[in-house]
C-alpha cells in the first residue's frame, strides 16, 4: 500500500470519526414542529446545558426538558437543549447558546455552579437558572433554582419507615427493621435526599436502621446494583436511590433479591419501564416546574434575578408520587401518616433537617 | 461489625465486579503479547454493551445478545488492528480514537434505534447457572450459604472468564499458537524469519481481544443490569489495562489482578455501612480501588517486563 493511499484514507478515517463523535456529543433536540395555531407569539428563546447525565437520565435532565416542552406548547417559546459529555463540555455549550441569542439559558446540576457563575456576568442579556445551583453573589441575569429534596424525601422516609414494620404490605417486607438509602454522589443535594429520607423515617419508626451508601457517580447502573445488593444483604427491604442513571440498577436489585423500591425526581414508575412490581413509590422533585415559571417570568418581563429560589411542599415544587399498583395494599395508616407529615411540614410544626449535622 | 463486613456476600460481589475487568484484561494481555497496545478495550465493551442489549431486543434471546456483542467488539478491533497493523498508525492514537468512535457511536445509535437518548428498556437477561436449594438450618445450613453464594450463585460469563482465564494461560505457554503469539510481541523480525506471518498473528490476537471486550460488555448489560445506559462501562477497560499489567501479561494473572481491583470495589461498599462508626466521608472510601490501582502500579509491579516489540509497527523487510 503506498504512503499517498494511506494518508488519503487516514484522513477520511479520522473525518469519519470526527462526524460521528460531532453526532454523538453535539445531541440536540430540536424542536417539535407541531403548530397547533392557538400558541400565542413570541420571540423568546428558552434553552438548556444537561449536565453529563445528559437527556435521557429519566430524572433531573429529562424534567429539565419536560419544563421547556410546557414552554414551548403553552408560551410559544423557542427551545433547545444541549449536552454535554464531560465537565469540559459546560463552557463551550453555554457560550454555543448565548452566542445564538437564547434569552433563557438553565444550567442543569450542582456540578455547573461554577461555570454559571463565571458566564452569568459575561452574558448580562440572558437570563441564567441554576437548577440545584446556590450562588453566593447572584448577578441581577441570574437566578439559583433549588428545591427542598428534604422534604420529599422526608415523605419518602415515612413509608419507607411505616412499610419495613408491616408485614401485611407485602411478602417482600422481612423482619429487620432495616431500610436502604442509596447516593449517586455525595454533593448538597442529594445529602438533603438522604438527610430528609432517614429524618422521615425515624419520625415514625425511631429505632429504624437507615444504611446509606454512595456510588461515587450518577450514571454507573452496575454499581448501582451492587450497591443495592449490598443493602438488602443487610436486611433491607426497601430501598430508595437518589443517583440518576446508577439508581437504575439498584431497580434490578430489588427485582432480582425481593425488596421495594423508592424513586427519585419524577416519577418513576411512569418514567421506567418494568418497574411497577417494586416500584412502592417516588420522591418528586418538580424542575420542570422551576424551569417553566422562570421561562414565563422572562415571557411576561415581571423576571426578577439576583436571588436563589428554593421550591419546597409549599410552592409544590417537590412531592411524593402516588403509589401506582401498591395504592390497594398500602394501608391507611401509611396513608394518614404521609398526610400528617405533610401537613406538618407545610404548617411548619415540622422543620425537616437538610444537613448531615441537623441530623 | 467483621461478621458484618466478611459475609459470603462481600466475596461473591468481588468475583461479580471483577467479571468484566478480568474479561477485558485478558483481552489486554493476548493483545499486547503479540506486540500491539490496545487501549481501546473501553470502547469494544461499551460497543459490546449496546449490541448486546440491541441483539437481545431483536432476537428475544440473551444468548444471540451475547454472541452479538462479542461480534461487535471483534468489529471495532478490526479497525484497531487495520489502522495499527495495516497502516501502522499509532496504536494509542487509533485505540483513544475507537474510544471516542464507541461513546459517540452508541449515543447516535441510541437516537437511532430507540429513539430517545440515555437508558434503554430492560432486556431479559442471562439467568444464573445453578439454582440448588441446599440445607437452610444449623452448621450445614451456614456452610452451605457460604458455598452457595461464593460458587454457585453466578452467570454464565461470570464462570466463562474464569475459564478463559485458565485456558488462555494455558495456551499462552504450553502451545504453538501462545509461542508464536510470544515471539510476534518479543522479536518479530525473528518470528517473520522462521515463516511465522507477523500481519496475520497481530490481527488474531488484536480480534480475539475485542471478542472478549465485547463479552465483557455483555456481562455488564446482559448479566448484571439489563439494560445499556450511555457511558456506563466508567473507565473499566482502562483499569482492565492496569489488571493486565499487574497481572505481568499473563491470563491467570490478568484475572487474579481483577479479582483484587473487584474485591477492593465489594470492599469499599462494604466499608461505607460503618460511615458513621467510622466517621469517614463517602468519597474516601469510593477511591480505595483507584488509589490501589495507583500504588499497584507505582509500587509492586515495578520488575514486571513488557513485551520487547510492544507499540512499534512492523514493517517488513
Amino acid at each position: 500500500m503506498d504512503a499517498k493511499f494511506r494518508k488519503v484514507l487516514a484522513l477520511l478515517l479520522v473525518f469519519a470519526l470526527v462526524t460521528v463523535f460531532a453526532v454523538g456529543c453535539g445531541g440536540e433536540e430540536e424542536p417539535a414542529d407541531d403548530d397547533t395555531g392557538e400558541v400565542p407569539a413570541t420571540d423568546v428563546k428558552a434553552a438548556m446545558v444537561t449536565d453529563v447525565g445528559g437527556l435521557g437520565d429519566k430524572s433531573f435532565n429529562d424534567m429539565s426538558w419536560e419544563g421547556l416542552k410546557r414552554a414551548e406548547q403553552e408560551l410559544g417559546v423557542e427551545i433547545r437543549a444541549l449536552e454535554s459529555n464531560e465537565i469540559a463540555d459546560y463552557e463551550p455549550n453555554i457560550d454555543q447558546l448565548a452566542n445564538a441569542g437564547y434569552d433563557a439559558i438553565f444550567t442543569v446540576g450542582f456540578l455547573m455552579t461554577d461555570t454559571t457563575n463565571a458566564k452569568a456576568p459575561e452574558y448580562p442579556d440572558v437570563v441564567f437558572g441554576g437548577i440545584d445551583q446556590f450562588f453566593e453573589e447572584p448577578v441581577e441575569n441570574q437566578v439559583g433554582l433549588l428545591f427542598k429534596e428534604n422534604e420529599a424525601a422526608y415523605l419518602a422516609g415515612v413509608v419507607a419507615g411505616l412499610a419495613t414494620l408491616d408485614s401485611d404490605l407485602d411478602d417482600r417486607i422481612n423482619d429487620k427493621n432495616v431500610i436502604g438509602f442509596i447516593g449517586g454522589m455525595d454533593i448538597p443535594p442529594v445529602e438533603k435526599f438522604e438527610v430528609g429520607f432517614i429524618a422521615g423515617a425515624k419520625s415514625v419508626n425511631p429505632d429504624v436502621d437507615v444504611i446509606s451508601l454512595y456510588a461515587g457517580s450518577f450514571d454507573d447502573t452496575s454499581k448501582g446494583k451492587e450497591l443495592a445488593l449490598s443493602v438488602i444483604d443487610q436486611g433491607a427491604d426497601v430501598v430508595f436511590a437518589a443517583a440518576g442513571l446508577t439508581g437504575l440498577g439498584s431497580i434490578t436489585a430489588c427485582q432480582e433479591r425481593g425488596a421495594l423500591f423508592i424513586g427519585v425526581d419524577a416519577d418513576q414508575y411512569e418514567t421506567v419501564e418494568g418497574s411497577g412490581d417494586v416500584m412502592l413509590t417516588s420522591a418528586i422533585k418538580r424542575v420542570d416546574v422551576a424551569v417553566f415559571e422562570t421561562i414565563k417570568a422572562v415571557v411576561e418581563g415581571t423576571f426578577v434575578g439576583g436571588e436563589n429560589r428554593e421550591f419546597g411542599l409549599s410552592e409544590d415544587g417537590v412531592g411524593l408520587a402516588p403509589f401506582h399498583d401498591f395504592e390497594d395494599v398500602v394501608s391507611q395508616a401509611i396513608k394518614d401518616a404521609v398526610e400528617e407529615a405533610r401537613q406538618a411540614v407545610l404548617d411548619g410544626s415540622v422543620t425537616v433537617p437538610a444537613l448531615r449535622t441537623e441530623l | 461489625m467483621l461478621a458484618d463486613i466478611f459475609t459470603p456476600d462481600l466475596f461473591a460481589s468481588a468475583i461479580r465486579m471483577a467479571t468484566p475487568l478480568a474479561l477485558a484484561a485478558i483481552g489486554g494481555t493476548i493483545c499486547e503479547r503479540s506486540g500491539i497496545v490496545n487501549i481501546a478495550l473501553e470502547g469494544m465493551m461499551l460497543f459490546g454493551a449496546f449490541m448486546g442489549v440491541i441483539g437481545t431486543m431483536f432476537t428475544g434471546s440473551p444468548w444471540a445478545g451475547a454472541l452479538i456483542a462479542v461480534l461487535s467488539g471483534m468489529s471495532l478491533a478490526l479497525i484497531h488492528a487495520f489502522a495499527s497493523i495495516t497502516l501502522r498508525t499509532d496504536q494509542v492514537v487509533s485505540g483513544t480514537a475507537i474510544n471516542i468512535l464507541s461513546l459517540g457511536l452508541t449515543g447516535f445509535l441510541m437516537e437511532v434505534i430507540i429513539g430517545h437518548p440515555g437508558t434503554t428498556d430492560p432486556v431479559a437477561r442471562l439467568r444464573p447457572v445453578f439454582n440448588i436449594t441446599g440445607p437452610t438450618e444449623g452448621l450445614f445450613g451456614t456452610v452451605w450459604r457460604w458455598v452457595d453464594a461464593i460458587v454457585f450463585s453466578y452467570t454464565p460469563i461470570v464462570y466463562m472468564a474464569i475459564v478463559i482465564a485458565v485456558v488462555g494461560q494455558w495456551a499462552l505457554f504450553n502451545t504453538r499458537w501462545g509461542l508464536r503469539l510470544r515471539a510476534l510481541g518479543e522479536h518479530p523480525r525473528a518470528a517473520d524469519t522462521v515463516g511465522i506471518s507477523v500481519i496475520r498473528g497481530r490481527y488474531s490476537a488484536v480480534i480475539v481481544s475485542g471478542a472478549l471486550g465485547g463479552l465483557a460488555g455483555a456481562n455488564l448489560t446482559l448479566e448484571q443490569v439489563g439494560s445499556f445506559t450511555e457511558g456506563m462501562t466508567n473507565a473499566r477497560g482502562f483499569i482492565a489495562l492496569a489488571a493486565n499489567i499487574f497481572g505481568r501479561w499473563t491470563p491467570v494473572g490478568s484475572y487474579l489482578a481483577s479479582l483484587l481491583f473487584g474485591f477492593a470495589d465489594a470492599l469499599q461498599i462494604k466499608l461505607q455501612l460503618f460511615r458513621d462508626v467510622i466517621r469517614i466521608p463517602s468519597q474516601f472510601f469510593l477511591m480505595l480501588p483507584y488509589v490501589l490501582t495507583v500504588v499497584v502500579l507505582a509500587g509492586v509491579v515495578g520488575r514486571a517486563v513488557a513485551p520487547a516489540a510492544i507499540g512499534k509497527p512492523y514493517e517488513k523487510g
